[in-house]
């Protein structure tokens, strides 16, 4: 059996979830608002194994000491393990992240999603356990493909040899990946790294120009790599739809700088089969960062 | 510093040289490939390819007649096993004819071509979205002697990356071209039009929600509504102003002409013009921007006085003004826009806009 991890951009959720210990990944659908989280049979029922916090798509969203101390001595206290998720990082970034690092014990998992992170890591603390996240597993996730034949076009090279190589020379023996629209079961086998893969959205396009980030901004500071924000990503999510010309499209939303869809019952198969085939360890499951799509 | 441009055919070589290109680059899909892979993904555009090999020499032999040198995009994000076995064999082949770069998007690829040693110069693509002087080592560490920038670093960024690399040659966006997303996290397709094009380009409606389910106030709908609006302006600019271009051909759109005092300043080696699938006109008149700029800056002008010369080239400084044209917003913060500092008109070098 897979374990579970739940993702959590913020720290605020922790200490109610876990006030029973581990909890089921229904009572988290049940406190974090999912309506009906598409997930493979059996997830429901399963208890979370590990909590991840942080951020895969925004410098803005690494969390502070005092959280990120919370996070650790809750999921401690109820006997789970710990990631630190990272984004993509500008050097001011990755100096923010080295502030944070002392706070992680040895063996401690952070998942990084740019190459100067895991080079960082590998340099200054080789203990901690770095992982390649699903910005730098790639893959084409475009959730308006009409047809499958459009992503063989471009097949991933996510377990290719070469790709395999440089991981190895970073010490990386995890990935993280997504669910890809058309999925095939295959797609998550690897013959050398763990993987992680993450439910039930997938990201398909990123920013750093933050559209809902703009909101507080005079016109002069929207839209731009290095905008200052409110953080309104934890505010709002944005439904997208192409109306007629989206019928066939899988169900998108913007949260944040970030693009994401819903898995359909046919990547959720080919998840399942995967899981029961045994090439995927870890299930990571999207807790805070989502559709939110609660009744009103 | 070099101006690096686009061709898309072989007849485009000697002009685009002959504006002031001193490194074109290029793509090619064999049939060769499409034959094997049934994919015209041998780099990150399916048009505006060379598509036989004999077309990668003679644009070798124009580029050097005119003092230039032409590099190869193998720039998509990723590529299968099998593939890479036939991107080394095109490599080896570039290499050969007296190919300059390749310029690599998939770090497993460029590694492994960093291990040959094939003798030709490896540029690590913007597609491998390098925001930090630690990813720029690593790919130093990997065979890259060259690190293309993404559009979305800012000057202070890319003077830190540059200061902190110096064994390292940088290349910065200054012309066309303007993803919306970062183009190293994108992982969608440019559809064909009637699919919905670019994702970034395709009609989405947005409708918002605020994410603890309580009703949007009146006030928020408005103020989302409002930013919504300069966003959709946003896009009108990074779009190439809906794809315009001034009297003369000047194309309008994503623009750092004004930065190029700075990025010079900050030791970057190229300044790279977008657009392969572009008409060559657009390409001739942008590399003719580019260097009517660099000129300026080599009689010695001040850093503002070329930056005004560079704002009033389309004789928009309004455009220029917003920012939303700007790959670098900073120099508008820095220096606003307009044709002050005594420069003469831009127009009376580049022809009436």
């Amino acid at each position: 059996m897979s374990e579970v991890a739940l993702a959590l951009v913020q720290a605020k959720t922790l200490e109610r979830l876990l006030e029973n210990g581990p909890p089921r990944v229904a009572d988290c659908a049940g406190m974090l608002g999912w309506p009906a989280p598409p997930l493979p049979n059996g997830v429901d029922g399963q208890r979370v194994a590990r909590i991840h916090l942080g951020s895969e798509f925004c410098e803005t969203l690494l969390p502070s000491e005092p959280q990120l101390e919370q996070a650790i001595g809750l999921a401690g206290a109820a006997g789970l393990g710990f990631a630190l998720l990272t984004p993509a990082l500008s050097d001011s970034g990755l100096a923010a992240l080295a502030a944070l690092l002392p706070r992680l014990a040895r063996g401690t998992e952070v998942v990084a999603n740019d190459w100067g992170t895991l080079r960082m890591l590998r340099d200054i603390r080789p203990d901690l356990i770095p992982v390649a996240g699903r910005l730098l597993c790639k893959m084409v996730k475009d959730p308006r493909l009409p047809s499958a034949e459009w992503a063989r076009l471009y097949p991933h090279g996510v377990h290719s040899g070469p790709f395999g190589s440089v991981l190895a020379m970073m010490g990386i023996s995890r990935i993280e990946m997504d669910v890809p629209p058309f999925a095939d079961a295959g797609d998550f086998r690897s013959e050398t790294a763990r993987v992680s893969v993450h439910a039930p959205y997938g990201f398909s396009v990123k920013g750093r120009a933050c559209r809902i980030g703009s909101l507080g901004q005079p016109p002069g500071g929207k839209f731009t790599s290095g905008q200052e924000c409110r953080k309104e990503c934890l505010v709002y999510v944005g439904g997208l739809s192409r109306g007629d010309a989206g019928a066939g499209d899988l169900p998108t939303f913007q949260r944040g700088n970030t693009v994401f869809y819903r898995h359909s019952p046919s990547m959720i198969s080919a998840l399942s089969e995967a899981l029961a085939e045994g090439w995927i360890d870890r299930l990571v499951l999207n807790g805070d960062w989502n559709e939110n799509r609660r009744p009103h | 510093m070099k101006i690096v441009a686009p061709i898309s055919r072989v007849d485009e070589v000697a002009a685009v040289a002959a504006a002031g290109a001193r490194e074109i680059y290029c793509g090619i899909v064999p049939t060769d490939w499409t034959d094997r892979f049934r994919s015209a993904g041998v780099n990150r555009r399916a048009f505006g390819n060379l598509t036989r090999y004999e077309e990668l020499g003679e644009a070798i032999a124009i580029a050097a007649d005119h003092g230039a040198t032409i590099s190869l995009v193998m720039n998509a994000q990723h590529y299968a096993d099998e593939q890479v076995g036939a991107l080394q064999e095109l490599a080896e082949r570039f290499a050969g004819m007296g190919g300059h770069a390749l310029i690599v998007g998939d770090i497993g690829l460029l590694a492994r071509l960093g291990r040959r040693g094939l003798g030709i110069r490896l540029h690590a693509s913007s597609l491998l979205a390098c925001r930090n002087a630690g990813a720029a080592a690593l790919l130093g560490e990997l065979g890259a002697c060259r690190v293309v920038l993404p559009r979305d670093v800012t000057l202070g960024e890319i003077t830190a990356i540059a200061a902190a690399r110096p064994e390292l040659e940088f290349e910065a966006f200054v012309l066309n071209d303007g993803c919306v997303f970062e183009e190293g996290n994108c992982h969608t397709i440019h559809l064909p039009g009637r699919l919905g094009g670019p994702i970034c380009l395709d009609r989405y409606a947005v409708e918002y929600d605020r994410v603890d389910g309580r009703r949007l106030a009146g006030t928020e709908i408005e103020a989302l509504a409002a930013n919504d609006a300069l966003h959709d302006e946003w896009l009108w600019y990074r779009f190439g102003c809906g794809f315009s271009v001034t009297a003369n051909g000047l194309p309008f759109g994503p623009c750092g002409l004004c930065a190029v005092p700075t990025l010079a300043g900050a030791g970057i080696a190229a300044v790279k013009i977008a657009g392969r699938e572009g008409p060559l006109d657009r390409k001739l008149k942008s590399v003719e921007m580019v260097r009517a700029t660099l000129d300026r800056l080599e009689d010695a002008e001040s850093d503002a006085s070329v930056a005004a010369f560079a704002q009033g080239l389309r004789a928009r400084q309004d455009l220029c003004a917003t920012g939303y044209m700007c790959y670098y917003r900073e120099v508008i913060e820095r220096y606003g826009a307009g044709t002050a500092h005594g420069a003469p008109a831009p127009a009376a070098v580049m022809g009436a806009p």
